[in-house]
């Protein structure tokens, strides 16, 4: 108030020339219907934006976990490979795609829940809430603002980090192998499931080694698949035509489990991993605004949100609790794990395969019904959205 | 109704042009009508709704006062105070009244009279009877705050009770009261931050909540300490700001920087900045919407001299724009200093409220100090008469409190009767009532205390 006095007009003048700074006055009938409106305007979301960029200690970790692990690992391979190649394989390999897809997974959906739980807490622990709803804006404006704002954030970070994964894989890697190991035989590489019958038929020798007899195994070398659990074991027979009719679905999940890890995903896969990896992060933005909007602080929502991801859904994932498989089914990581691409399945034990869009899942319990799976996802979006944004628009600012 | 009525006729008229009504043309001219009916219901409803249709004066909505008092709320309207004082019944008349400025005013207002040049950013402010302050309000395009019943609970606690408030255009009101007395809740609940339990308001003439998003588009407001995104620069936090406000509101941000005198600080964090530049920054966001009503929540909180002293000029100066500041303290020094007219809250109910010279003469007791030859005498003397409230004599000075409503002819007749009692009169002074003694004698502190 001490500065710009002297040259400061008086009265009128001064609030004529501070109007003068802006342009014309507002017409007042019009801002009142804009603010009214609940879509929320480019510049919105892009201060919005900048508000969440600007938050240098949440950005730098964001940076480290979703690129920085792969510019790490990838940057390390590549230089002792350029150094010393007959003791360092090439960087980019199969085991290196999943090692660096998985935690970009997990730690992509943490940090994009913490993203999406600082969006919607901290215009209220900052004190900022207050004068935002004064402007009269829609408050419902000002929740989804916050969604493009998130999102053009998370979502760039990881889909840089997985394209340099996928560049170093496919341009740095090791040569695409013809044939895989699968208990030490070596079966051709890429048959559908079709093709892989055929030569189970064509070779019942190999077929009983490779999958009969190849339950998991200790000091073997190389990934160790058998059939998957509760799956009835094929048993030698003369004629094992009826038992691979029966069970070759169980078969071919193995046999893709071993193709994933000795295999560089093909550039489909890779766009199927990619969009997952999208979706995955999404929601954990999605989840973790509207938690964050809903209870208002930060660190508590960060914190559910990390035990969901790292305690709640893996174990929902890897046991069958009697009578309550559905509402296992109900935790948006199931439905994220059986939509998983097989090319991220990490050679687990695997689901049905070829549920959507060639997901596998990761899962230990029965599947869910695609439209299910599609409905919990579609369900935990919307409905944590909606949750987010009723208590914005409700809440005493 | 006859909105659906005209629609209804106007689908079937379609329909038959249409050569023919089948059944789902059927049942969307039904689902046309009910839609329409329920929205002709819903505006009708909105506009028979609340009693604050418009901003014109209502004299019967002043409760019992049938000459248009200006509303102490409730049923304490007219009331004696708690320290028997009674309740001042001002009129219209009273509001348009415009009074001289008084020796205690003058005092009052050093910067109005000498603004220092390097503090000038307000030009000088005019003395109050100068001022072309509307306080009559109604008739010159309504109130800039009115409330009507305005009620907000927290449990059992009420922290708004039962409010009607008047608030002129073009003033600087002051919404005063202790701590906890329920000022920074009408604020919220004036603005929407909270919802209210009960009653009406509107805010430039606009009904509040229901045209919350209109009549906010043209306010400004600092409700309690202004915050900001610490991380982000003063601009940036403008910048915010401003998009919410969208229209040329962006456009704004240099502006009202430079009108707060932060132009040189705006791109630095607001971590960095005191209390006193958050409280600028706070009225530079207030003036992104060029907004036409103010509401400043304890302005003069956390700053030193120097800042209050440029914050009153700087309210002082939006008043002197033409616009309206109604802003809420506990200082009664500064409401005195900045405001045109006050309202005294306390426990949540406005008990008094008018023009700040009309409430201090009207509810105040005369004071007159006597430089006497024997004050004892001379205290004696009056006690006697009994045209004295109270006497209290002092070493060389006698301080005589005359009733309320005592004329300067009482004073005369004092002065008259020690003269006459053989006790030489060197000196008489009338001593003016401040607002700050007349708060204490109206809020129920004083009485906690006494």
């Amino acid at each position: 108030m001490t500065e710009d006095t002297s040259t400061a007009p008086a009265g009128p003048a001064r609030r004529a020339a501070v109007t003068a700074a802006g342009g014309a006055r507002p017409d007042r009938a019009a801002a009142g219907g804009r603010y009214r409106s609940w879509i929320p305007s480019w510049g919105l979301i892009t201060t919005k934006h900048l508000e969440l960029r600007k938050r240098r200690g949440l950005l730098v970790v964001a940076v480290l976990l979703t690129v920085g692990l792969p510019v790490l690992v990838l940057g390390l391979r590549l230089i002792f490979h350029a150094v010393d190649p007959k003791s360092y394989g090439p960087a980019g390999s199969p085991s290196v795609f999943q090692f660096l897809c998985q935690p970009m997974a997990e730690f992509g959906f943490i940090i994009a829940a913490t993203l999406g739980a600082t969006a919607g807490t901290t215009d209220l622990t900052d004190g900022m809430f207050r004068h935002l709803v004064i402007t009269g804006r829609s408050r419902l404006a000002l929740y989804l603002a916050r969604i493009p704002a998130g999102l053009s954030i998370i979502l760039p970070l990881v889909a840089v980090a997985f394209a340099m994964v996928c560049l170093v894989t496919s341009y740095a890697g090791t040569p695409q192998p013809t044939s895989i190991n699968v208990n030490g035989i070596s079966v051709p590489a890429q048959l559908s499931q079709a093709q892989l019958k055929s030569w189970i038929l064509r070779h019942p020798q190999q077929y009983d080694q490779a999958f009969v007899n190849g339950g998991p195994q200790v000091g073997n070398g190389g990934p160790q698949i058998g059939p998957a659990p509760g799956s009835t074991p094929v048993s030698r027979s003369a004629n094992p035509r009826p038992v691979i009719d029966r069970d070759i679905a169980t078969i071919y999940g193995d046999y893709t489990s071993d193709e994933t890890g000795q295999l560089n995903p093909p550039i489909n896969e890779m766009v199927k991993i990619g969009l997952w990896l999208e979706l995955d992060i999404g929601i954990g933005f999605l989840v973790g605004l509207g938690v964050g909007s809903l209870i208002g602080q930060r660190t508590v929502s960060t914190v559910l949100m990390i035990v969901l991801q790292i305690i709640v859904t893996p174990i929902l994932a890897a046991h069958v609790i009697p009578y309550f498989i559905n509402g296992q089914r109900v935790v948006v990581g199931i439905a994220l794990d059986q939509l998983r691409p097989a090319g991220l399945a990490g050679g687990g034990a695997g689901g049905p395969g070829h549920v959507l869009f060639g997901g596998r899942g990761v899962l230990n319990i029965p599947p869910m019904p695609t439209w299910a799976m599609i409905t919990v996802i579609v369900g935990w979006i919307v409905g944590w959205s909606v949750i987010g944004a009723w208590r914005m628009a409700t809440r005493d600012a | 109704m006859n909105v659906s009525c005209a629609l209804g006729s106007h689908c079937v008229a379609v329909a038959r042009l249409g050569g023919g009504i089948g059944p789902g043309f059927l049942l969307l001219v039904v689902l046309l009508i009910a839609a329409a009916g329920y929205g002709a219901t819903r505006l009708g409803r909105r506009r028979r709704g609340g009693r604050v249709a418009d901003s014109t004066w209502h004299p019967e909505r002043q409760g019992s006062s049938s000459t248009g008092a200006v509303a102490p709320s409730g049923d304490r309207a007219g009331a004696p105070d708690p320290a028997g004082l009674p309740s001042p019944q001002l009129t219209r008349e009273d509001l348009a009244r415009s009074p001289e400025p008084t020796a205690s005013q003058e005092r009052a207002h050093p910067a109005s009279l000498a603004e220092p040049a390097s503090l000038g950013q307000a030009p000088p402010v005019a003395p109050r009877a100068a001022r072309a302050v509307d306080l009559l309000g109604g008739s010159a395009g309504g109130w800039a705050v009115e409330t009507h019943g305005l009620t907000k609970r927290f449990g059992a606690n009420v922290a708004v009770d039962n409010i009607e408030l008047l608030v002129p255009r073009g003033s600087a009101f002051g919404y005063l009261g202790p701590n906890g007395a329920g000022k920074t809740t009408l604020i919220r609940t004036l603005l929407g931050l909270t919802r209210a339990d009960a009653g009406t308001m509107s805010l430039l003439g606009i009904r509040v909540p229901s045209e919350r998003s209109r009549a906010l588009a043209r306010v400004g407001a600092i409700v309690d300490e202004p915050r900001f995104h610490h991380h982000l620069t003063g601009r940036e936090n403008l910048r915010l700001l401003g998009a919410a406000r969208g229209g040329d509101a962006d456009g704004r941000i240099p502006g009202s920087l430079a009108r707060v005198g932060l132009t040189e600080r705006a791109d630095d964090k607001v971590a960095s900045y005191s209390m006193g530049m958050r409280q600028r920054l706070g009225v530079a966001a207030c003036l992104l919407g060029d907004p036409e009503l103010l509401i400043l929540d304890e302005p003069m909180n956390g700053l030193d001299p120097a800042g209050m002293h440029e914050m009153r000029a700087m309210i002082r100066s939006l008043v002197d724009e033409g616009r309206t500041v109604m802003l809420s303290s506990h200082l009664l020094d500064e409401v005195e200093r900045t405001c045109d007219a006050v309202a005294i809250v306390d426990r949540g109910r406005v008990i008094r409220q008018g023009p700040i010279d009309e409430l201090v003469r009207t509810a105040g007791a005369r004071i007159v100090r006597l430089d006497c030859s024997d004050p004892a005498a001379a205290g004696r003397l009056l006690e006697q008469s009994g045209i004295t409230a109270s006497v209290t004599p002092g070493e060389l000075m006698l301080t005589v409190t005359l009733p309320p409503g005592a004329s300067r002819e009482t004073v005369a007749e004092v002065n008259r009767r020690l003269v006459e009692g053989g006790i030489s009169v060197y000196g008489l002074q009338e001593v003016h009532a401040t607002l700050e003694d007349w708060f204490l004698s109206v809020t129920s502190r004083l009485g906690e205390q006494s």
